[in-house]
């Protein structure tokens, strides 16, 4: 091209040309031009060594021209959290700037130390990793694995933190087209005319896929060039139409469900912060139609891999897309028609084919004949056994298998076409089934599982005419084309490519990328593994990055020789998403760093956080923990916090309890069913504890109810169990009580809940309250009442889960911060004090009240909790009722909750830590139980635990041992209600 | 006291094509109505309940919101609240129903703009072309995590509404989707 | 992500809208205190765990918020109907016609 000097730069037509682009490789600069992958910018340039291999170190240059390549990759360095591995060379999209490194090779490409894997490639054959570095196990992580990771793999991973943000979106159409080469553009030139929505995506920079690579074929009567221009000028205009390019679909799920990864800002040079890098968009399609085309099958031969050695067709788009030619001397090795086509492309280009290698005998008259016209020799019936060369080939060995001749020819690119093979991968994904073809040696589409269609190649449609055909057939149309265009022809499949050199000394990859040979695939066979699930996994074929897109059918066609099957008898490795490699961000989309998970906050957070408050999250909600003064632990915050609680007042922010309003005439029917309590005595205006079991008889959640009217009770939950208990009574209502009038109303957020506590609570609240009478009398504990506080409507409870006289504030959610901050600010007259969940887990544990959850682990019930007395022995029904007599719950040995009292008073036990009876049995030691609460009670001056103990009611006044670490702590068996057992705090006038 | 509902949305909210703001303190009450009753309800209390789920109605009071195939919810101004819930009270004599105030429940927002279809899409999986979700339609549905309800008030705008604590986390999904427009 | 028809809805909606709630059509025991603890073990814990079409029940948690029945193949993991709470258990008939319907 005019203005750029790469030794291989020819015509092209993929990039304008007109722009000069500077990037490095490996610290080295180069130039390339706007339109260039970095593999055809480098091939420009006559560098082919892009990288080196995985297991073996071998030196690799590009195989393919597109998103199959397995071989060219490299980590592309865009800055600090913007380095990427493991980039394909050939879909890299190069611009002013760019920095790129090789991979997998130290010190450098061209002398890697590792490569003596290479040369002792024999003791690494398949398996060879699982097979030697399994004994001794201590071995593994000292020894194999950091050498392993060293001399083996990919491209390193990212050190840094992501820099780049990412997007994800929802999406609708009628018809989507995955490819937009031939079939895809026929596809939607005909389904736009519905007026549905179509969307046509393409991985590609710019539309046209295999379009962009045959400059000379006519499509009715125009260029390809005229018609690819104006196919795409007509799908522009109209508003139905989206095209997307640089997209790629990944995966195809349930129902018409496919996962598009759109590559926003790695080709352009300059970054804008807070632009998405990628967007996935999720899309439900009425009907998708793969157009995905097919890619070009290596041949299996010894050396394949040498650099030069590449697909036919890449180097055909290399040179009539990118205009490079991937060297001066071409060899042709093939077993089908289509790779003459690329070599008479090459030649047209001025590119010198020193001969064809045909592994047929026969070869069409028409070829011949063209290959007459150009000069070029063709040996039939001949292979390459070998080829020549370090880092760049420079030769074959021709071998002649008929007269055992063998013949030096001197090249700089050899070109390889073993047929081609139908990109199944979304089909395969939606579980729709495939079939073998003999005729193409290849799998292709049979039966749909979702409303889906394949067109052209990757149905097995091959050529130009199928493609418009069958793209214009998927989306509805009849439409004949005319078309000037070479025949595709047909092709022989070799399991076996002759050679005088026995497989088991030959060089043959099969997978490229995971280094995997023909030699490995027989030696899989021999010990015995027969399913093809089972060979992928032992020489780990189609396993890497690229998923064997150019390995596994002939990894298949190896294998099932070997056994003496045919290729349907061996079946078919599992195609699994994402089609290409797929970044984590794009996957993430929006939901990062603050968005990546919800997190609730109450209306006094705000206020919490002013206050200094450290928080801890309860579900997705977080909560203030404590409130630490300056140089306060939270040892020390706590211990403050629970006496002057206990001493005069404390506020607490109890907000997350979950709320659940239950109304209709039947409100005390149904709440009679839910709960193992009592409900229909309970007067208007009174509340009461309510526990909630599961139908299998342990706790599920738990509560006060408070009656507010005949018909209304306001249902209060744990915080994390608001959810679940919400579901558990709406499933009971709907579907074995829909006879009952009744209704559910979850108002957890309708209400900010200020719970104050300790002896002051009434005198502080009492000028705020109106309509409300709080004397004792009036007001006991246990009750419930509406009015108004500071102005605003309240539903006022008095509970107490602290042992204190104790009130529970609710008002509408937007009012709580103001309310709060009024009773804090005239609470200081008498010391309130803000506590958060840490000292309200204290304060109930002094009193021996459970936290579900904590105290509970869904294998306890009422009875091992000690709270008999909540069930109702004279309700007839209630969930979970009947299990509470089955064999195992009534069983004695079972685990009950009782206190601990540790023989040294300051010894805080740790929570889970398990109990033992006899600390001096030997090890393994019979654990009878587990601490579930534990912590330093302020106000006793001595540390107070629960735990759940086998026989636990029993053993009141026993000793047992916790043993921890070689420390073995004693604790007596005690009652868990530790402060005020009689309940007299409750009553402060 | 001072209402406060603590959101803020930012100034990238404030284009035309994609504009957020949030509303002022409203009156919402949660309603449930046995189906064979819904006539007479409608009669005796005056209130427009719509038939059918997903339906919604705007009288120049009230919004009336078909959520379920039992249940409403009724949006009003707070100046209305108090002439509501006189009639719920009313009807409770007459009906076996549920009523709920669930005000402060909520936090609703107005979104409007050319864009808006694809902001709202960014989490929500539904179909929100005109031809599948008219104006009118409403539903609860999902954003990324949150669970929200959508109601469709123009060509180009949107009321949605999410429980109190789900907003900034809204708010910042569509604050991320305005830094890519 | 597959999509379900809610039979209150009446129409197609997203998977992440739904809760799955366990196999269909078990009857709470209403008269529980007369069963063995057998009767009562295989009420609480058998369940067909069935390879084909299997008789579910789906929650609408994020729409109308009702509970549904659905019949739903667990081989192929495609609805093959759904109905209202109350509905009969549909029969084989049924639900192949519902098969041959889509
Ligand atoms: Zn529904």
């Amino acid at each position: 091209m005019a203005n750029n000097k790469a030794p291989y730069r020819t015509a092209g037509r993929g990039n304008d040309g007109s722009k000069t682009i500077n990037f490095t490789f490996d610290g080295k600069a180069y130039q390339g031009v706007q339109g260039d992958t970095l593999a055809s910018a480098l091939l420009a340039n006559g560098v082919h060594l892009m990288g080196r291999s995985f297991k073996y170190h071998r030196p690799r240059g590009v195989l393919g021209a597109g998103s199959e390549e397995p071989n060219a990759l490299v980590t592309l360095d865009r800055g600090k959290g913007r380095v990427t591995p493991n980039i394909r060379a050939t879909v890299l999209e190069i611009f002013e700037g760019l920095v790129t490194r090789s991979q997998n090779a130290w010190p450098n490409l061209k002398t890697d130390i590792g490569a003596f894997n290479n040369i002792f490639s024999a003791f690494f054959p398949a398996g060879f990793y699982n097979k030697t570095f399994m004994w001794p196990k201590s071995f593994w992580d000292k020894v194999y694995e950091p050498i392993i990771r060293n001399m083996a793999g990919l491209g390193p991973a990212p050190s840094e933190p992501d820099a780049d943000v990412y997007a994800s979106v929802y999406g609708h159409c009628e018809t989507l087209i995955v490819g937009a080469g031939p079939a895809g553009i026929a596809a939607a030139l005909t389904a736009a005319k519905s007026g549905g929505r179509i969307i046509l995506v393409d991985e590609n920079p710019v539309l046209g896929g295999s379009l962009l690579s045959v400059p000379n074929d006519k499509i009715d009567g125009l260029e390809i060039s005229k018609w690819l221009a104006n196919s795409i000028r007509t799908l522009q205009k109209m508003r139905n139409v989206k095209l997307m390019t640089r997209t790629t679909a990944i995966g195809y799920y349930h129902d018409n469900f496919i996962g598009l990864a759109e590559r926003i800002t790695d080709h352009i040079p300059n970054i804008t912060p807070g632009v998405s890098r990628e967007k996935l968009h999720r899309i439900r399609a009425g009907k998708v139609i793969l157009a995905q085309g097919a890619i070009e099958r290596p041949l299996v031969f010894n050396g394949n891999d040498r650099p030069g050695v590449m697909l036919a067709s890449a180097a055909q788009t290399f040179q009539s897309r990118y205009g490079v030619a991937v060297g001066n001397a071409a060899i042709l090795f093939t077993s089908h028609d289509s790779g003459y086509a690329a070599v008479f492309d090459l030649a047209d280009a001025n590119i010198r084919i020193p001969i064809v290698v045909d592994v047929r005998d026969e070869i069409p008259k028409d070829i011949r004949a063209q290959a007459k016209q150009r000069g070029i020799e063709i040996a039939s019936g001949a292979s390459i056994s070998k080829t020549h060369g370090s880092t760049r080939i420079n030769g074959v060995e021709i071998y002649s298998p008929s007269t055992g001749a063998k013949r030096k020819v001197n090249c700089d690119a050899l070109l390889m076409c073993g047929g081609w093979t139908p990109s199944l991968h979304l089909w395969s994904h939606s579980k729709s089934t495939i079939k073998w073809d003999d005729e193409i040696a290849a799998y292709v589409p049979d039966m749909p599982n979702e409303n889906a269609v394949c067109a052209g190649a990757c149905n097995g449609d091959f050529g130009l005419l199928a493609a418009l055909k069958g793209g214009n057939k998927a989306a509805g149309g009849r439409k004949t084309y005319k078309v000037t265009a070479r025949n595709f022809g047909a092709g022989t499949t070799f399991v076996s490519l002759p050679s005088y050199i026995d497989t088991s000394k030959q060089k043959a990859f099969v997978d490229f990328q995971n280094d995997a040979t023909q030699k490995d695939i027989n030696l899989a066979v021999r010990e015995g593994f027969a399913s093809i699930e089972h060979v992928k996994r032992y020489t780990t074929i189609g396993m890497a990055t690229d998923q064997g897109k150019t390995s596994n059918l002939n990894a298949m066609q190896i294998a099932s020789n070997a056994v003496n099957k045919t290729v349907e008898q061996v079946g078919l490795t599992t195609f699994r998403p994402p089609y290409t490699p797929t970044t984590y961000g794009t996957f993430a989309g929006y939901r990062t760093g603050d968005l990546f998970e919800v997190e609730r906050k109450t209306p006094m957070d705000g206020w919490a956080q002013e206050h200094g408050a450290v928080y801890e999250p309860v579900g997705i909600w977080r909560r203030a923990r404590y409130f630490p003064k300056p140089g306060e632990d939270m040892d020390a915050a706590v211990a403050r916090e629970c006496k002057a609680t206990r001493d005069s007042l404390g506020i607490f922010d109890a907000s997350t309890l979950g709320k659940i309003e239950v109304v209709g005439p039947d409100a005390a029917k149904f709440m009679n069913l839910m709960y193992t309590n009592p409900w229909a005595q309970l007067g208007e205006g009174r509340c009461r504890y309510g526990l909630m079991l599961r139908e299998d008889g342990y706790i599920y959640d738990d509560g006060v109810v408070g009656r507010l009217a005949e018909d209304r009770f306001h249902v209060t939950t744990t915080t994390g169990g608001a959810p679940r208990v919400f579901r558990h009574m709406e499933d009971y209502l709907q579907t074995e009580f829909p006879h009952l009038d009744v209704w559910l109303t979850s108002t957890t957020e309708q209400w900010a809940v200020i719970a104050l506590n300790g002896p002051s609570a009434r005198k502080l609240i009492e000028p705020f309250v109106e309509n409300i009478d709080l004397s004792p009398e009036k007001f006991p504990h246990m009750a419930v009442r509406e009015g108004t506080i500071c102005g605003v409507e309240t539903r006022l409870f008095r509970v107490s889960f602290s042992g204190e006289l104790g009130f529970e504030i609710n008002v509408p959610a937007h009012y709580g911060r103001a309310v709060w901050e009024t009773l804090f600010e005239a609470g200081k007259k008498y010391a309130i004090t803000p506590y958060g969940t840490e000292t309200m887990h204290v304060l109930r544990a002094e009193k021996g009240f459970i936290i579900v959850g904590q105290d509970t682990d869904g294998t306890v019930t009422p009875g091992d909790a000690g709270m008999e007395w909540a069930v109702s022995k004279k309700k007839k029904d209630f969930v979970g009722r009947r299990s509470l007599k089955r064999p195992d719950l009534v069983a004695s040995g079972r685990k009950q909750l009782v206190g601990l009292l540790t023989e040294n008073p300051k010894t805080v036990l740790e929570e889970g830590a398990q109990i033992v009876a006899d600390p001096n049995q030997s090890i393994p030691m019979d654990m009878i139980g587990h601490v579930t609460s534990s912590y330093w009670s302020e106000s006793l001056g001595h540390s107070i635990a629960m735990a759940l103990v086998m026989y636990g009611f029993d053993k009141e006044g026993e000793d047992i041992y916790i043993p921890i670490e070689g420390n073995t702590h004693k604790a007596k068996i005690v009652s868990p209600m530790f402060y005020d057992p009689k309940g007299e705090r409750l009553n402060v006038v | 006291m001072l209402f406060s509902q603590d959101i803020n949305i930012s100034e990238a909210l404030q284009t035309n094509a994609l504009s957020m703001t949030l509303m002022d303190e409203k009156t919402r009450y949660s309603l449930r109505i046995k189906p064979k009753d819904l006539a007479a309800f409608k009669k005796a209390s005056g209130l427009k309940l719509p038939a059918k789920i997903g339906q919604s109605i705007r009288t120049s009071a009230h919004s009336y919101l078909c959520l379920g195939p039992d249940e409403w919810i009724v949006i009003t101004a707070n100046e209305n609240r108090n002439n509501l819930r006189e009639i719920f009270v009313n009807m409770t004599a007459k009906f076996t129903y549920s009523y709920v105030d669930v005000s402060h429940r909520n936090i609703g927002f107005v979104l409007s703009g050319e864009q808006v279809e694809n902001a709202i899409n960014i989490g929500c999986p539904l179909d929100l072309s005109l031809d599948t979700f008219p104006i009118g339609k409403v539903t609860r549905t999902v954003f990324e995590n949150a669970p929200i309800m959508v109601l469709r008030t123009g060509t180009t705008e949107f009321q949605l509404e999410c429980w109190r604590s789900f907003a900034p986390y809204i708010c910042g999904l569509f604050d991320r989707f305005a830094m890519d427009l | 992500m597959f999509e379900v028809h809610c039979p209150y809805c009446n129409e197609k909606r997203p998977e992440i809208e739904f809760a799955y709630a366990g196999e269909a059509h078990i009857v709470r025991e209403t008269k529980a205190d007369e069963l063995t603890d057998q009767e009562w073990a295989e009420f609480l814990f058998y369940r067909d765990n069935k390879r084909g079409d299997h008789h579910e029940r789906w929650w609408h948690q994020h729409g109308c918020n009702m509970f549904f029945n659905a019949v739903r193949n667990t081989l192929t993991d495609k609805f093959v109907m759904t109905y209202k709470m109350g509905v009969k258990r549909p029969t084989k008939t049924q639900i192949k016609a519902a098969k041959n319907g889509k």
